[in-house]
């Protein structure tokens, strides 16, 4: 480009400083080669969506000066068990690389990775400036290895430890709160929802309140509600809430901590709530006009008639997380009353029982998606289904991103007409046409995958289990779905034809999970050999799959696109195209 | 049922044929076969190297990360379905076919690691482990509560409510009464409602609950005071209530 080398250097850094989106930053570095270079040096954030596509060293050798870094590991379904523990998603190998490389490095973003005490020492040493630690659904960690974080990340703002599980070395005085020097200020977010164990609470308001900038604090349940109050009167800007365990209902606790609500002119956002006694709901009663955000799905305790009088007061609610105790009744008045909600969860609070325990059926989702037009997320547990409700929703909600039905029992068929599903979720990837994510469930043939295939365009991620005839299915999606990133099967009868026949496709994608299906060994050699960009791994506990026939499927198939080649920590219950293994070409 | 496949598959021009079928990785299934394939000659076979060996310079860095707009070098599927008047895809599955999937799906049912539930499925429903606890935990007190009606102190209960009536005493007052805990979550609640029902009988009782004090019978049939422990402790071995006139 003539014109572009014209421009001084620091002029197009200067332009490229506004650009921030990763994948305009890409198309620019492809202009020619001084673009690419000016803008390898000044990209800042950098996110791998799959920590084994790319290793530490080819990050840094293109991004030599990256601020923030986000890495995602294990694939989503290990969320509900079917990953083996020790599977990988190590951090460690990036964090040290990162400690010599990026000395200036201020956010660490974790997804579904493992990282240990010593790797958060190291990072609380390594990067002066360090500023965002946001560890979610990760573990293999401590409180000392918090600890460390808190004694030595000065210019700290956020810590979060989203549904991670953290193991917890209690030592008496050494508790990890306490661990934040008495001139550390400079916190905006906590979250330790998670932790099980408790916080030293005199730590924890000292900490409040020494922080003026505190605008997200997410307690555990051990934080009683008297203590509550106190730390709200400490910081009334707070912006985000979760509270901890509310089950003793007592008048004093219930005045105090009314008291302190109503000081709390900016809060938007609430959640916790764990086991709370309904008798306490109405002190969040004066906050409910102004809350936007409202997760209320660990609150067994509260009933349809107190969740429909609490949300019939949240006007401005965009955000509803709840368990099915809300029922379709509360559903109705959620329609009614939240015009702007744009997402909806509801999770089952008795999801192994066979019998519905609530009366929540499809008619809910179909109330809400009536009543709310920005409605555009959905995640739904429920025991019944009907062709005609999908279509209804699909109708009223053209606009829905991300619809994540789960109907609890595998196969059930539409309970009108004992149909399957399919002509139902067809309508939702046809009126949907922005339709992001999408989850099927219920009785469905390979024709709901031509529809898939037909129509969802934009369709990025797919979850599927329980589904399908035969190879036709995954072969409509994998031909037809042209933005499809993601695609985890569990228990379908796919098998290697589809996969094989599209075996290129594979390489567009990040990643392909399929576990209980049928895909052979066999097919899984051929394929590690012919493509040597994707890591085919076969994940079997059963032992090696070389001491069974080739035609033998395989219990679980985990298959991304890769620049770094094998990766070096596999587990011996992971198999992969290797000189030396089963999968060789010998 | 023939398929009316009415797709229209993406026929690449440069005819990079990319299916693995060809080689010869024979499936076992014959009905598949009639259906996807094969149908390739001998010439993709260099095609497909081609494709491996595509220009390596070219692959950038940015392919590994989100929405690369590099994808597009990567080749497209062959048209993997060709149909003809004879073939009659999926009109019956293949009962070899069908025993397969079966047998895979039974070997995948287990006692689901400790989910309390002897017949389920590994990670189905779908939800994350710390919810399955917490819903455990929540069926535990209920389980408790059930229990309680099926021990007898059950007035008018049917098994499917959660109502948990226990007989309450006021010393002093000759007739019994009931009240269903299920309606209450705290002392407080509980207090008050037993004061209005008894305030009929007894002068005293000026809905002052300050006068009386409640105590309670524990499934080993032990007299505690109520107030003593939390309300969890309480409804979980609660057997019978009694209402102690407090002296001074």
């Amino acid at each position: 480009m003539m014109m572009g080398s014209s421009f001084p250097e620091e002029v197009l850094e200067h332009v490229f400083s506004f650009i921030e989106r990763d994948k305009d930053r890409n198309a620019i570095s492809t202009v020619c080669q001084s673009w690419y270079e000016i803008e390898r040096w000044s990209r800042r954030r950098v996110f791998v969506g799959n920590c084994y596509a790319v290793s530490p060293l080819i990050l840094i050798k293109r991004f030599p000066d990256v601020r923030c870094l986000e890495l995602k590991g294990k694939p989503h379904f290990a969320d509900f068990n079917l990953v083996p523990e020790g599977w990988g998603a190590y951090v460690s190998p990036w964090i040290a690389a990162a400690s010599t490389a990026y000395p200036w490095l201020e956010e660490i973003r974790l997804k579904r990775m493992v990282i240990s005490d010593d790797s958060l020492e190291l990072i609380s040493k390594s990067f002066k400036n360090f500023k965002v630690l946001v560890l979610s659904s990760c573990e293999g960690f401590s409180t000392e290895g918090l600890a460390a974080i808190a004694a030595n990340c000065r210019n700290l703002r956020e810590l979060d430890l989203r549904e991670s599980e953290v193991e917890d070395l209690n030592q008496s005085s050494g508790h990890w709160l306490s661990h934040f020097p008495d001139n550390y200020t400079s916190l905006v977010s906590l979250n330790i929802a998670c932790l099980n164990s408790e916080v030293s609470f005199t730590a924890l308001e000292r900490l409040v309140g020494r922080c003026p900038n505190l605008r997200t604090l997410r307690l555990n349940r051990a934080v009683p509600l008297d203590r509550l109050a106190i730390l709200l009167r400490r910081a009334p800007q707070l912006v985000e809430l979760g509270t901890g365990e509310a089950s003793d209902l007592r008048p004093d606790v219930f005045s105090n901590l009314s008291g302190a609500f109503s000081g709390c002119k900016e809060l938007k956002s609430l959640s916790g709530f764990w086991d709370v006694a309904p008798g306490y709901l109405p002190v969040v009663y004066p906050i409910c006009p102004r809350l936007t955000s409202l997760n209320l799905s660990y609150a067994a305790t509260i009933q349809s008639s107190d969740l429909i009088k609490l949300v019939s007061q949240c006007h401005n609610l965009q955000k509803l997380w709840v368990l099915d105790y809300i029922e379709d009744l509360g559903l109705e008045a959620l329609s009614a009353s939240c015009k702007d909600l744009r997402e909806l969860r509801v999770f089952p609070s008795e999801p192994f029982g066979v019998e519905p325990n609530v009366l929540l059926t499809e008619q809910g989702l179909v109330s809400v998606s009536e009543g709310c037009p920005k409605l555009h997320s959905v995640l739904y547990f429920c025991r019944q289904m009907s062709n005609d409700a999908l279509r209804t929703i699909a109708r009223n909600r053209p606009n829905m991103t991300r619809f994540r039905l789960c109907i609890i029992e595998p196969r059930t068929p539409d309970y009108l007409n004992h149909q399957s599903l399919d002509v139902g979720f067809g309508a939702i990837v046809e009126h949907c046409k922005d339709l992001r994510r999408l989850s099927l469930s219920g009785l469905l043939t390979d024709r709901v995958f031509e529809y898939i295939g037909t129509y969802g365009k934009k369709l990025e991620m797919l979850s599927v289990a329980f589904a399908g005839d035969s190879d036709l299915g995954l072969h409509h999606v994998l031909s037809g779905c042209e933005n499809l990133r993601k695609l985890e099967i569990r228990d379908c009868p796919f098998g290697d034809k589809a996969l094989l026949a599209n075996a290129a496709k594979l390489e567009t994608m990040r990643s392909l999970w399929m576990s209980s299906c049928s895909v052979s060994f066999g097919a899984c050699k051929l394929l590690g050999q012919k493509m040597p960009r994707l890591n085919v791994e076969v994940i079997d506990e059963r032992g090696p799959p070389g001491s069974r026939p080739e035609s033998c499927p395989v219990e679980k198939l985990y298959i991304y696109r890769t620049i770094s080649g094998q990766r070096f920590d596999m587990p011996g219950f992971v198999w992969t195209k290797d000189e030396n293994s089963a999968l060789g070409l010998s | 049922m023939e398929l009316q496949l009415g797709l229209a598959l993406p026929t690449n021009p440069t005819s990079e044929a990319f299916d693995l079928n060809y080689y010869g990785f024979e499936a076992n299934n014959k009905e598949v076969d009639r259906v996807i394939g094969p149908c390739y000659t001998s010439s993709y076979e260099e095609d497909i190297n081609d494709i491996i060996n595509i220009d390596n310079n070219k692959r950038s860095f940015g392919q590994a990360f989100e929405n690369s707009t590099r994808d597009r070098v990567v080749p497209r599927t062959l048209p993997l379905l060709l149909w003809n008047n004879n073939n009659h895809p999926n009109e019956e599955d293949d009962p070899k076919d069908l025993e397969n999937h079966h047998s895979l799906f039974a070997a995948n049912k287990n006692v689901g690691d400790g989910d309390g539930d002897g017949d389920g499925v590994v990670g189905w429903p779908p939800i994350k482990s710390w919810r399955k606890r917490l819903c455990h935990e929540n069926q535990v007190v209920r389980a408790w509560n059930n229990q309680m009606v099926e021990n007898g102190y059950v007035w008018g209960g049917r098994r499917a409510s959660n109502s948990m009536y226990v007989k309450v005493k006021m010393e002093g007052v000759v007739i019994a009464r009931k009240v269903d805990l299920s309606q209450h979550h705290s002392f407080e609640t509980l207090t008050d409602t037993l004061m209005d029902m008894f305030r009929k009988w007894s002068e005293a009782c000026e809905k002052n609950s300050n006068n009386y004090k409640l105590i309670y019978q524990d499934r080993e049939g032990d007299w505690l005071f109520a107030q003593d422990v939390p309300w969890r402790t309480f409804i979980r071995s609660v057997q019978r209530l009694k209402l102690l006139k407090s002296s001074g």
